[in-house]
């Protein structure tokens, strides 16, 4: 049952990692809190299934499909958000990617209708096994995923000229700006590629179990968790907190009525925020 | 009609100001008469009170994230869950237990004002937006945990909340339909309006616009930026708490969807729309978006796009609300003239 729940929790957690890397190169990048991102995440996952039921594709094309459709929704959203970002206006920032939200969740609600759906993938119907822990070829997709994209922004981020220019638009726009970096150009390159690793998170994690449009609010919250418990900006330990909550939340469902294990976690953010106001894993 | 008296109310505010107090203070009971006999010059139908009665619930909510969003320039995403715990309150001491409506009201603001102090110090020390995202989840998971907690009703919520029986003068007045409902909820929209204003005179309320303006500089003249931000927000949490007691009477039900972000959306957009920092704004924001829903709804989802795309809207277009573009649009008019 403990190797079970290790497992589960591994694939979980890998899920949570690869639904708050982009929020975290965005936060520490653009300051920029996107209250939209589980809905991204809610739409990968639609995109995704309507791709296959309706067209016929298989997964694995309907998969970058669902990445392209979110990307191009990304430029939308963030164009229209560009003088905002550029003001650093956090509060209207906050409330108009709410809105955003909202209307992305109505919307969704309108074109694919209110009932449960189930995405078919592949490799949710192949069954491994680990001693006594079972898993699919989908957990498995899940993990290799989460560790693939954070070693590719970890690598993007510290060693190449891209990283550079996000890491000085972080730091001082207005500074970047006099250096020639196109600071508009930059929040929206972030902000597509936040869109879209939420938008991978839903089309990967999906199809594990059944998908409704209303879902995306408790996704936000674990990005907010991880995010924050793991101090803003902080790439590793962003990866770190989010396996760890993954195991936390598959450890607590086996003890514990599951339904209050966000609850759990947010009591955790509670006492820490009060101990440790910058996150676990920050310095200073 | 309400809408006239409202924006007479904001916009005539600097006029209003070389007018003694005694006929300001006959010019507002003039206008609260009037929102008085409003529904019963409109008609009278049942469908009438009801949206006046709503607009007001509503606009009592909604200043409660007025006093924060406004004057401490901060966004708190978890009003709702001072709505449903006002209204949760109320309505498991009411049915449950036999509480009377003012103990109940008691109750609803303690409950309220511990909630918001532990999401307040718990936030105390951290930086602005993760204030938001920490009232965010607790609104967020409040309502994983009211749907799965069977001791405060469940999915189902509570149901079968008795009467709203107020003492008068001989015996007690009961609200038996909305039309009854409507004194009771135009005093208390009237009391909160009035608290508003005391608030916005406050020396509370003008060292949170300066914190708001610029933090450094209050922190320089020997303001506590923590311990205003603290109290506005433990201030904001009755105010909606109130409303979310007059809903659970005036709905005789209370359900998790109370902390759906649907009343999230609402506040914020009524406070938003007309314009932030606006004595009677939250009114008429409220008094807008409920009369579309009541009077003019396009069925569930399609009135969730007009929430969230009036929200986006104003806040991309004209982040100053309809007050802006009417500002804008004065200044145009008079340019041509010159």
């Amino acid at each position: 049952m403990i190797l079970a729940a290790l497992v589960n929790g591994l694939a979980l957690g890998a899920g949570y990692a690869l639904l708050a890397v982009g929020w975290t190169v965005l936060l520490g990048a653009a300051r920029l809190v996107n209250f939209a991102h589980g809905q991204l995440y809610m739409l990968g996952a639609f995109v995704t299934w309507f791709a296959i039921s309706r067209f016929g594709l298989p997964y694995g094309v309907a998969v970058p499909v669902a990445l392209v459709v979110v990307a191009v929704l990304g430029v939308v959203l963030q164009l229209l958000m560009t003088r905002m970002t550029l003001d650093q206006n956090i509060v209207n920032l906050m409330l108009v990617t709410l809105a955003f939200g909202y209307l992305l969740q109505g919307g969704a609600a309108l074109l694919f209708g209110g009932d449960p759906q189930t995405i078919d993938s592949p490799l949710q119907q192949q069954d491994l096994a680990l001693g006594a822990a079972r898993f699919t070829g989908q957990d498995v997709l899940i993990v290799v995923l989460a560790l693939a994209f954070y070693a590719l922004t970890f690598v993007v981020l510290g060693r190449t000229d891209l990283g550079r220019m996000v890491r000085g638009v972080a730091e001082d726009p207005k500074l970047a700006q006099l250096y020639g970096i196109d600071a508009a150009r930059v929040y929206l390159a972030v902000f597509v590629f936040s869109a879209v690793c939420a938008a991978l998170a839903g089309a990967v994690v999906g199809p594990r179990s059944p998908i409704l449009t209303s879902m995306g609010f408790e996704e936000v919250i674990v990005t907010f968790l991880v995010v924050v418990l793991a101090g803003v900006g902080n790439l590793v330990g962003g990866l770190v907190v989010a396996i760890g909550l993954g195991l936390f939340t598959a450890f607590f469902g086996t003890f514990f009525p599951p339904a209050y294990s966000t609850a759990a976690a947010f009591v955790v953010l509670l006492v820490v925020l009060v101990v440790r106001p910058q996150g676990l894993a920050a310095r200073r | 009609m309400t809408a006239d008296v409202a924006t007479r109310g904001t916009t005539g505010a600097p006029a209003a100001r070389r007018v003694p107090t005694w006929a300001r203070a006959l010019l507002w009971v003039v206008l609260v008469a009037l929102a008085y006999l409003l529904p019963s010059l409109l008609g009278g139908s049942d469908r009438i009170y009801t949206t006046v009665v709503l607009v007001a619930i509503f606009a009592i909510m909604s200043y409660g994230v007025d006093v924060v969003l406004s004057y401490l320039g901060e966004v708190s995403l978890g009003h709702t869950l001072f709505w449903a715990a006002g209204a949760y309150t109320t309505a498991i001491l009411a049915v449950r237990s036999g509480w009377t409506p003012i103990p109940a009201l008691l109750a609803s603001i303690v409950v309220t004002v511990l909630l918001a102090l532990l999401l307040g110090l718990a936030t105390l020390r951290t930086r602005e937006f993760v204030f938001s995202l920490v009232t965010y989840a607790a609104a967020i998971i409040g309502l994983t945990v009211v749907q799965n907690t069977q001791a405060l009703g469940g999915s189902d919520g509570v149901v079968g909340v008795p009467l709203l029986e107020l003492p008068a003068f001989g015996g007690t007045y009961v609200a038996r339909t909305n039309a009854e409902l409507w004194p009771i909820a135009l005093v208390c929209l009237v009391l909160v309006v009035l608290l508003v204003a005391r608030f916005r005179r406050s020396r509370l309320g003008t060292t949170a616009l300066m914190a708001q303006m610029n933090g450094e500089l209050s922190t320089a003249m020997g303001v506590d930026v923590r311990r205003t931000r603290m109290l506005v927000f433990v201030l904001s949490a009755p105010i909606t708490a109130l409303a979310g007691w007059l809903y659970a009477y005036q709905r005789s039900y209370v359900s998790p969807d109370l902390l759906s972000p649907t009343f999230l959306l609402f506040m914020l957009t009524a406070v938003i729309l007309p314009g932030r920092r606006l004595l009677l704004g939250p009114l008429v924001g409220a008094l807008l978006l409920t009369s579309q829903q009541q009077l003019a709804s396009l069925g569930g989802d399609a009135d969730k796009i007009v929430l969230g795309g009036v929200l986006a809207v104003v806040l991309l277009a004209s982040p100053t609300g309809l007050v802006g573009i009417w500002h804008g649009l004065v200044r145009r008019v008079r340019g041509s003239r010159r």
